[in-house]
C-alpha cells in the first residue's frame, strides 16, 4: 500500500516539474520579459524605471545560463532556476499589474471562492445523487422520463445563460437575492452567495444527475441486487445500502477530482456575481496581462489537479482493495 | 427545493445588497469596473483611480462645478494666480496656500497637542509632490508635462546619478534625498504658505495641471511610513490627503468607501466660505429647468453626503439591472438595453415613470483613424498621391452610420480634432473631407492615380494594411466596418489584428500603415489635442503620442506659437490655420467625439456630468427617504413562484409514490 502511494506521488512530482517547465517556456521564453515590463510600467517610462521594475519582479536575469556568473551560479542565477525555486517554495512574488503581493491576493480570494465552491459542490452532489437515486427507483415511469427531459434541457443551455437568466429571474423579477455583490460580514454573506450557488447547482444538475442515474441503473441490474431482493430486502434498503454503496467508485472518480479545484474558484460565477475570489482573480489576470498572477494560478491549478488525481487513486484503493494491485 | 426555500428564508428574501442600517443615511452608491492599481497621486491616471484621488486629495485649483466652458477656481489656493514675467522669457506663478488646511488624521503623523494625528499643509508639501513627479523612480505618467518648470529635468538627472553613484544617498528616505539634491530650482517655497513655480518659458496651460490630483500636497510622513515593506501598507494603497472625503474602506478588488473628512478645510471655520467649499451661487437656468441642479443649494456648505460607497461590477448587465432596481444612484446605459431606455433620443416612458433623468455630455475626446505618415504609400513620402489617397479614404467613412451601428448613436461626428467646449471649436464648420460621399471618394482616389482602386504599378487593387490592437469580436466588427468603407471604393484593405504589445512593437518599428486610436483630454485646452500631431512628439522619433508621425513644418510653427497663448483672437486665428493644414493633409480621419449618457434617479440631487474633470462628490446630495420608499416599492419580493414550484413537485411525485405502493408492495 505504501509503495503504491509513493509511486503515485512520484509520478505526480515528475508531472509537476514538467508543468513548471512548460510554464517557463510559455511565460518567459515565448513572452519577452521586456514586453511584460513595458506593459506594466507604460510605453513612455524611462529606461531606469524599466530596469528597476524588472529587478523588483525578478525578470532581470538571463533565461537559462548566466554567462556573466561563474560556478553553480551560471545555472542557479537564472530565470529558470528562480522560476522553479519560487514556485516550489510558494514564493509567488508580486503582481505584474499592481505590484501587490500575490500570496496576499490568494489569501484574500480563497475564502470568497470557497464560499461559493464548497456549498456548490456539496449541494450539487447531494441534489444530483438524491434525484438520480429517486429516478432510478422510479425507473421507466413518467417521473424518470420527466426528470430525463429536464436533465436534457438543463444540459442544452449554456452556462452563461443560467447566470444572466438567474440574475434576471431570481434577482430582478422575483427579487429574492441581490443580483450581484459581496459582503464578507457573516450575518449577510449568505444573501450574496445564495444566487450564484443556486445557478451553479442548476447548471450542473442535468449532466451529473444523468451520469449518476446511469451508474445506479447499471448497479440495479446486477446479481447481488436480485439476491438481496430474493432474500427479502426492501427497495429503499436495496437502493441505499447496496446500490449506492457499490456505485461509490464511479461517483468517487467524478467527485474527488473536483475537490482540489474548489480552491481555484469559479471563473464565470465569480466574475458575473462580483465575488472577489480566485476565479475572478484569474479572469482579471488574463484580461490585464498580469503574467505573474496568471502563472501562479496556472501552477496552482496544475498542482491541485495532480493532487486530485492522487487523491482519487488513494480513494480507489481504499474503496476497492483490488485497485492497488494494478 | 427545500434548500432554496431555506436560502430564501435565511437570507431575508430581499435583493437589497446594502445593510438595512444604511437605508436612511446620506450614502451615495456607485460602481466601478476596473480595480484601481494605485492611489499614489503622482501616478494614478485611470478613471477608477481618479474617482478616489479626485475626492480624497485636494488641489490648489479646481474646475467650477457648473460653468461651461470650463473655468478654474481656487481650491487650496487663496486665488488663481496670474503669470508674472521674469527676465530671459521666464515666467512665474505664485500660489498662496490657505492657512489651516490639515491632512487627514492618520497614524503616520505624531499626535498634536489636541491628540489629533494630523498636521497643517505647507508649501513644502506641494514642493514635495512636484519633486515626486520629477523623480523617475516614482514613474509618474505626467513627468513630461512639467518639464518647463525651471530645473525640473536637472533635478531628475541628479537624483538618478546620485542614487547610482552613492549607496548611502540611495538608502536615505526620499524626502531626505530630495532635500540633499536641493529640490527643483523652479519650485520655491516662500515661507510656509506661498509656493512659486518658475517656468523656463511662458505656459498659460500649466495652471490646469494644478487642478489635477498629480499636484496635490503630499505628506512626506505618509510616503515614508507606507513603503510596502515588512507587511506595511504601500502608499499606492493608503491615501493620506486633504480632500472633503477620506478613504474609509479600501478592498480594491470589490469595494471601497469614502467618508466625510471632518478635518476638511471647508468644514473648518476659517475657510468655510472658500470658493471650493460652497455650492456655486450662480446657477444656470437650464440646469434648474432640466432638474439637474436644485437652486436651494446655492451658497450652501459642502459636502452634503456622509459617505460614498463603490461596489465593483465586472459585467455591465448586473450593474445596469442594479441601477434600475435603485441600488445605484446613477450610471451609464448598457448597449443591450439602450433601445429600451432611449427612444427617439429621449428617455423611454417607462424610465420617465420611474422619475429618472438623462444627462448627455460630449466628452472632451476624439476617436480617429490615423495614417503612418512615414509610410511610402499612405504617408508623406507618397507626396500628392498619398495626400489624395488619404483624402479619398477620409471621404469614404460615414461616421454617423458608424456611431449608429456600434455606439447606439452615442457620439458626435467629428469635423476636426477639437470637441465642443474646447477653445477653437466651431460648430458651424464642415470639413470638406469629412462629408460622406462615395462618388467623391472614388474621384479623389482616381486623382491619386488609383482609378477604381487599381495600383498602376501592379495592375491589382491597392493593398493596404489596417493594424489593430484589439482582438475582441466587437472591436473586429468595428474595424471591418471601416475596412469595408475603403473596400467599397476599390481598395484592398487587410485587417491585421494583434495584441497590444505586438501593435506597440509594430509602431516602434514603423511597420504599420493605418491604425485606429482615441484620446480623452487631460485638460480643456486645444493644445492638449494639437500636441498629438506635433513633430516633436512623433512616436518613431521621441516615443511621444504622435503615433501618425505627422511632421509638417508649417503646422509645427503654428503649434509652437499657439501652444502657450491665452485664449484670445490671435490664438483662434492660429488654430484656424492649423485646422486648414490638417484638413488638407489628413494625417487622421476624425471619426467622433464620444457622448456620455448618464441615468440618474430622482433622489440624486446636483449631479452634473463633469466631462473633463473628476467626479466631485462634494457637490452631490441624495434624498434617502425618497430612495428608501422607491426601493421598497420597486423591489417587493414575489414569493408565490416558490410555493408554485413546491406544489408542482408534490403534484408530480405523489402519484408515483402511490403507484409504487399499489404495484410493488
Amino acid at each position: 500500500m505504501a509503495a503504491f502511494f509513493l509511486r503515485r506521488i512520484g509520478y505526480g512530482a515528475i508531472t509537476l516539474l514538467g508543468v513548471l517547465l512548460l510554464l517557463f517556456v510559455l511565460f518567459f521564453a515565448v513572452t519577452d520579459p521586456d514586453d511584460i515590463a513595458r506593459k506594466a510600467v507604460g510605453e513612455r517610462a524611462r529606461p531606469e524605471v524599466y530596469a528597476q521594475w524588472k529587478t523588483n519582479h525578478g525578470y532581470d536575469k538571463p533565461l537559462i545560463i548566466n554567462t556573466g556568473a561563474s560556478g553553480a551560479s551560471r545555472f542557479t542565477d537564472t530565470l529558470l532556476a528562480e522560476h522553479y525555486r519560487r514556485m516550489l517554495t510558494f514564493d509567488f512574488g508580486r503582481s505584474d499589474a499592481d505590484d501587490s503581493p500575490i500570496s496576499r491576493r490568494l489569501r484574500e480570494g480563497a475564502l470568497p471562492s470557497l464560499g461559493i465552491t464548497v456549498p456548490l459542490f456539496v449541494m450539487g452532489l447531494v441534489v444530483s445523487v438524491a434525484v438520480a437515486l429517486f429516478v432510478a427507483f422510479f425507473r421507466e415511469t413518467y417521473i424518470d422520463r420527466v426528470v430525463l427531459v429536464v436533465c436534457m434541457l438543463t444540459m442544452s443551455v449554456a452556462g452563461l445563460l443560467y447566470i444572466i437568466a438567474g440574475q434576471y429571474l431570481v434577482g430582478q423579477l422575483l427579487r429574492w437575492f441581490p443580483i450581484s455583490g459581496f459582503d464578507p460580514d457573516p450575518a449577510v454573506v449568505a444573501r450574496f452567495l445564495a444566487l450564484p450557488v443556486l445557478v451553479g447547482v442548476l447548471s450542473g444538475f442535468g449532466a451529473d444527475t444523468r451520469f449518476y442515474r446511469t451508474i445506479f441503473l447499471e448497479e440495479i441490474g446486477r446479481d447481488y441486487v436480485r439476491t438481496a431482493r430474493a432474500k427479502g430486502c426492501g427497495d429503499a434498503r436495496v437502493m441505499v445500502r447496496h446500490v449506492l454503496r457499490n456505485a461509490l467508485i464511479p461517483i468517487l472518480t467524478n467527485v474527488v477530482v473536483q475537490i482540489p479545484f474548489l480552491f481555484t474558484g469559479a471563473l464565470l460565477l465569480e466574475s458575473f456575481f462580483g465575488i472577489p475570489g480566485l476565479g475572478a482573480l484569474t479572469v482579471e489576470a488574463i484580461q490585464g496581462n498580469d503574467f505573474s498572477t496568471l502563472r501562479t494560478m496556472v501552477y496552482l491549478g496544475a498542482l491541485l489537479f495532480i493532487a486530485g488525481q492522487i487523491l482519487t487513486d488513494i480513494s480507489y484503493a481504499l474503496a476497492d482493495p483490488r485497485v492497488r494491485l494494478g | 427545493m427545500a434548500a432554496l426555500a431555506a436560502c430564501v428564508a435565511a437570507t431575508g428574501c430581499t435583493n437589497n445588497p446594502y445593510p438595512q442600517t444604511d437605508r436612511d443615511k446620506k450614502v451615495l452608491y456607485s460602481s466601478f469596473y476596473e480595480a484601481p492599481k494605485t492611489l499614489d497621486p503622482a501616478v494614478a491616471y485611470t478613471t477608477a483611480e481618479h474617482v478616489i484621488t479626485g475626492n480624497v486629495y485636494d488641489t490648489l485649483l479646481e474646475y467650477h462645478y457648473l460653468a461651461r466652458p470650463y473655468r478654474l477656481i481656487p481650491g487650496l489656493a487663496v486665488s488663481v494666480p496670474k503669470a508674472q514675467d521674469l527676465p530671459d522669457g521666464k515666467q512665474s506663478y505664485r500660489f498662496q496656500l490657505r492657512p489651516g488646511v490639515l491632512f487627514h488624521a492618520d497614524p503616520c503623523f505624531p499626535p498634536d497637542a489636541a491628540g489629533r494625528r494630523t498636521r497643517e499643509v505647507t508649501a513644502a508639501d506641494l514642493a514635495f509632490a512636484l519633486a515626486r513627479i520629477a523623480d523617475p523612480a516614482v514613474n509618474s505618467p505626467v513627468i513630461g508635462s512639467f518639464a518647463q518648470i525651471a530645473g525640473f529635468g536637472d533635478f531628475s538627472k541628479q537624483l538618478v546619478e546620485l542614487r547610482r553613484s552613492d549607496k548611502a544617498f540611495a538608502a536615505l528616505p526620499v524626502h531626505e534625498q530630495y532635500a540633499k539634491v536641493g529640490g527643483i530650482a523652479g519650485v520655491l517655497a516662500h515661507g510656509s504658505h506661498e509656493l512659486e513655480i518658475v517656468l523656463s518659458q511662458a505656459n498659460a496651460q500649466i495652471l490646469y495641471w494644478f487642478a489635477m490630483p498629480f499636484t496635490t500636497p503630499v505628506a512626506w510622513e505618509a510616503v515614508a511610513a507606507y513603503d510596502g515593506k515588512d507587511g506595511r501598507d504601500s502608499f499606492a494603497d493608503h491615501a493620506v490627503g486633504t480632500g472633503p472625503f477620506r478613504l474609509a474602506l479600501y478592498e480594491k478588488q470589490y469595494r471601497f468607501s469614502l467618508a466625510r473628512n471632518e478635518l476638511w478645510y471647508g468644514t473648518l471655520t476659517a475657510n468655510s466660505d472658500a470658493p471650493g467649499a460652497v455650492f456655486p451661487s450662480k446657477i444656470d437656468a437650464k440646469d434648474v429647468a432640466e432638474g439637474r441642479i436644485d437652486p436651494a443649494y446655492a451658497g450652501r456648505h459642502l459636502p452634503f453626503v456622509d459617505r460614498v460607497t463603490f461596489h465593483r461590477e465586472r459585467e455591465g448587465i448586473p450593474q445596469f439591472n442594479k441601477l434600475l432596481e435603485g441600488y445605484y444612484d446613477d450610471g451609464g446605459i448598457i448597449k443591450e438595453s439602450f433601445d429600451a431606455v432611449i427612444q427617439s433620443g429621449r428617455l423611454s416612458p417607462a424610465m420617465q415613470a420611474r422619475g429618472m433623468r438623462l444627462d448627455v455630455t460630449v466628452e472632451p475626446s476624439i476617436f480617429y483613424v490615423g495614417f503612418n505618415m512615414e509610410d511610402p504609400v499612405v504617408g508623406t513620402p507618397a507626396g500628392e498621391r498619398g495626400r489624395r489617397l488619404r483624402q479619398a479614404m477620409s471621404v469614404a467613412v460615414d461616421s454617423r452610420q458608424y456611431l449608429e451601428l456600434f455606439l447606439n448613436g452615442r457620439g458626435l461626428p467629428a469635423q476636426t480634432l477639437l470637441p465642443p467646449e474646447i477653445f477653437g471649436f466651431d460648430g458651424s464648420y464642415k470639413n470638406p473631407f469629412r462629408q460622406y460621399d462615395v462618388e467623391r471618394a472614388r474621384q479623389l482616389l482616381a486623382d491619386a492615380g488609383y482609378k477604381n482602386g487599381i495600383d498602376p504599378t501592379t495592375g491589382n487593387r491597392l493593398k493596404l494594411s489596417f493594424d489593430t490592437s484589439a482582438t475582441t469580436a466587437a472591436a473586429n466588427l468595428q474595424f471591418e466596418y471601416l475596412a469595408n468603407s475603403w473596400r467599397q471604393i476599390g481598395l484592398d484593405v487587410e485587417i491585421n489584428a494583434t495584441t497590444y504589445n505586438q501593435f506597440q512593437d509594430k509602431v516602434r518599428r514603423g511597420a504599420y500603415q493605418i491604425f485606429s486610436w482615441g484620446w480623452l483630454a487631460d485638460f480643456p485646452d486645444p493644445e492638449n489635442f494639437f500636441f498629438l500631431l506635433a513633430c516633436e512628439n512623433a512616436r518613431s522619433k521621441s516615443g511621444g503620442p504622435n503615433t501618425a508621425g505627422f511632421c509638417n513644418a508649417q503646422f509645427d510653427s503654428l503649434y509652437h506659437q499657439m501652444k502657450y497663448l491665452p485664449n484670445d483672437a490671435h490664438r483662434a486665428d492660429l488654430i484656424r490655420q492649423m485646422l486648414v493644414i490638417l484638413e488638407r493633409e489628413r494625417p487622421w480621419i476624425e471619426l467622433y467625439h464620444l457622448e456620455e449618457f448618464v441615468l440618474s434617479h430622482a433622489w440624486l440631487v446636483n449631479s452634473k456630468p463633469m466631462g473633463i474633470s473628476y467626479p466631485a462628490y462634494k457637490y452631490k446630495d441624495v434624498r434617502p427617504e425618497l430612495r428608501a420608499r422607491l426601493q421598497t416599492e420597486w423591489n417587493a419580493p414575489l414569493r408565490w413562484p416558490l410555493y408554485l414550484i413546491l406544489c408542482a413537485i408534490v403534484v408530480l411525485t405523489v402519484p408515483a409514490v402511490r403507484t409504487y405502493y399499489r404495484e410493488r408492495l
